[in-house]
């Protein structure tokens, strides 16, 4: 069920009645209602998913409890956290890697004659499996280090299923929402209208701009580098940059909105990262939730700052090719981590041992080279298989002239995707300031006006985000 | 920078006039009811897409209905007519531009 469809909005609309009548009289039944509800959102897909989420859900449960009872008695709480981590790691491991590792392995074992005997699994990866195994991960991690408070049984496996965040997060953590669950959640004028222009507007930048730029000019793009021009393959790039960050900030907004109308807060997870001045800066904007993840849990895990400018580097590099391999068990992922890593490297470096009195950069500079830093990352994570991108680049370089498949709307379409980076970043709240004194008749017609005017533009069916696979 | 737990939606604002619940109430049920209305055909069109039985069968007369009527009064012009305008916009292409790109729809 995906949310810009009459199929999400039909599930989601009982559900936020019930939830502010029945749920308004017992938070507990509300909770009740919002888990029942993730299920079914979940059981979409496929219902003996399920299953693993609440399995899931109850291992966490269970090794939260048995550090919290180590941590009182004053022990470690090591073994029960490294069994929690592993069960994780094993869950997430098993859908996603095992395929790649047998793979990778099969002519390996073939060479040594020993191919014949590789079982054949056609694994089903289960949506969303990156993002609820990570919030188990912190969960766990953050009691470890006493962060947060185990929580109830409802409240984890509610924090784990939350349909808002379930399949794409962001990645919220349990010291961030669990006590926003423990209580009635009261909703304000403010929040009611910047959940509605979130909803709005990740529904105009989804089946809009990044449907649009996709079918027209990106997925062909990609589909036979040979077959394009050179200016189709860079606008083709260009519009990929737009699709992805139109697609995936699309999903964070209607997840932000959607909580939001449910009475919970959900953190930011872009902020304009196409006006970064750095890669560093980049992380700072761009899926907040998964970056500040990866800098909390693995990165200062490995030692962080503390310690020499080349440890600083390795640590950044084992990060970043952990954080691509994240994304997916395969060769394209690894090397756009690692273009990410070892830029950020060089940027460490640069910042040690820069010549004093050196110039910066002029900020407009920066930004255009960190963008097509990203750019170029991005060829790789779209491109099929490595051949492929190792393609896309070469025939990008022939620069075979003439133009065909960008028309001037998908032209127009990367321009505004480029352009709404360098709006005020105080423009939503502005606006949500504004909205919210409007009376709730005129806010109700303007996006009721503002759905039709996007669904009379939007292309016909809706495609999955991309972050869906993931 | 932002916080990493900032949240879009903590906005202040004035909270006079309706509660947020019931500002949220009527501004859902207005904008519910004016897509009922201007954009019925999309119902038409979902139902259309169940799995056919005699519940669903129901269920589709009622959307159909909802949408037959929509047009019959007219409402359902103010959507085509945005929908014919932006066509013409995806149709445009370039002084020298192939128009081998018409399938993109």
């Amino acid at each position: 069920m995906l949310f810009p469809t009459l199929d999400f909005g039909l599930f989601f609309l009982p559900v936020l009645l019930l939830v502010w009548t029945v749920g308004l009289a017992s938070n507990e039944w509300r909770k009740i209602i919002l888990l029942l509800a993730s299920w079914v959102f979940y059981g979409f897909w496929d219902w003996r998913f399920v299953a693993l989420l609440i399995a899931s859900a109850a291992i966490n449960w269970g090794c939260a409890q048995a550090i919290q009872r180590r941590l009182d008695d004053g022990r470690s709480a090591q073994p029960w956290l490294g069994i929690g981590v592993a069960a994780n790691l094993a869950i997430l491991g098993f859908f996603k890697y095992f395929g790649f590792f047998l793979e990778q392995l099969a002519p390996i074992l073939a060479r040594a004659g020993w191919g014949r005997d590789l079982p054949v699994l056609e694994i089903i990866l289960p949506v969303g499996i990156s993002f609820f195994t990570f919030q188990g991960m912190s969960y766990l991690i953050d009691i470890a280090r006493r962060q947060t408070a185990p929580a109830s049984f409802l409240d984890i496996t509610l924090l784990m299923s939350f349909f808002p965040h379930l399949v794409a997060g962001p990645i919220v953590r349990a010291s961030h929402l669990v006590p926003q669950f423990k209580a009635v959640p009261r909703l304000t004028r403010g929040m009611v209208a910047t959940a509605l222009m979130l909803i709005c507007w990740g529904l105009f930048k989804k089946t809009v701009v990044a449907s649009e730029l996709a079918t027209g000019l990106v997925d062909k793009t990609f589909f036979d580098p040979s077959a394009q021009t050179g200016l189709d393959l860079a606008l083709g790039a260009y519009g990929y940059a737009v699709q992805i960050y139109c697609d995936f900030s699309a999903y964070s907004d209607m997840a932000v909105g959607l909580a939001a109308l449910l009475g919970y807060r959900f953190p930011r997870n872009f902020d304009q990262p196409y006006r970064a001045t750095s890669l560093q800066d980049f992380w700072r904007r761009w899926h907040i939730s998964l970056s500040s993840w990866l800098r909390d849990y693995l990165y200062i895990s490995l030692g962080g700052n503390r310690g020499g400018v080349w440890f600083i580097c390795r640590n950044l590099m084992i990060t970043m090719l952990l954080g691509g391999f994240w994304h997916g068990a395969k060769w394209t992922f690894l090397i756009w981590g690692a273009l990410h890593g070892g830029v950020l490297a060089i940027e460490r470096l640069w910042r040690e041992w820069r010549p004093e009195g050196f110039p910066a950069l002029p900020k407009p500079i920066a930004i255009l080279i960190i963008f097509h830093i990203v750019v170029a990352g991005w060829i790789f994570f779209r491109a099929d298989t490595l051949e492929g991108a190792l393609a896309y680049f070469s025939q990008l370089w022939a620069f075979r002239p003439g133009l065909t498949l960008a028309s001037p709307l998908l032209c127009g379409l990367i321009a505004f995707g480029l352009a709404i980076h360098f709006t005020p970043p105080t423009l939503l709240p502005a606006l949500g300031r504004r909205v919210a004194a409007w009376p709730a008749p005129v806010l109700g017609l303007a996006v009721g006006l503002a759905i039709l005017l996007t669904d009379a533009m939007r292309f016909e069916g809706v495609a999955a985000f991309i972050y869906y696979q993931f | 920078m932002a916080d990493q737990f900032d949240s879009p939606v903590d906005v202040e604002a004035d909270d006079q006039g309706l509660s947020g619940l019931a500002q949220m109430a009527v501004a859902v049920g207005i904008a519910v009811f004016m897509l009922a209305m201007l954009n019925a055909h999309a119902l038409g069109a979902w139902a259309d897409g169940l799995e056919p039985d005699a519940r669903t069968a129901r269920i589709s007369a009622v959307a159909h209905g909802l949408a037959d009527q929509a047009a019959t009064h007219g409402l359902d012009g103010p959507r085509a007519a945005l929908k014919q305008q932006w066509d013409r916009v995806k149709a445009a292409r370039w002084p020298d531009q192939a128009s081998g790109n018409q399938d993109q729809r």
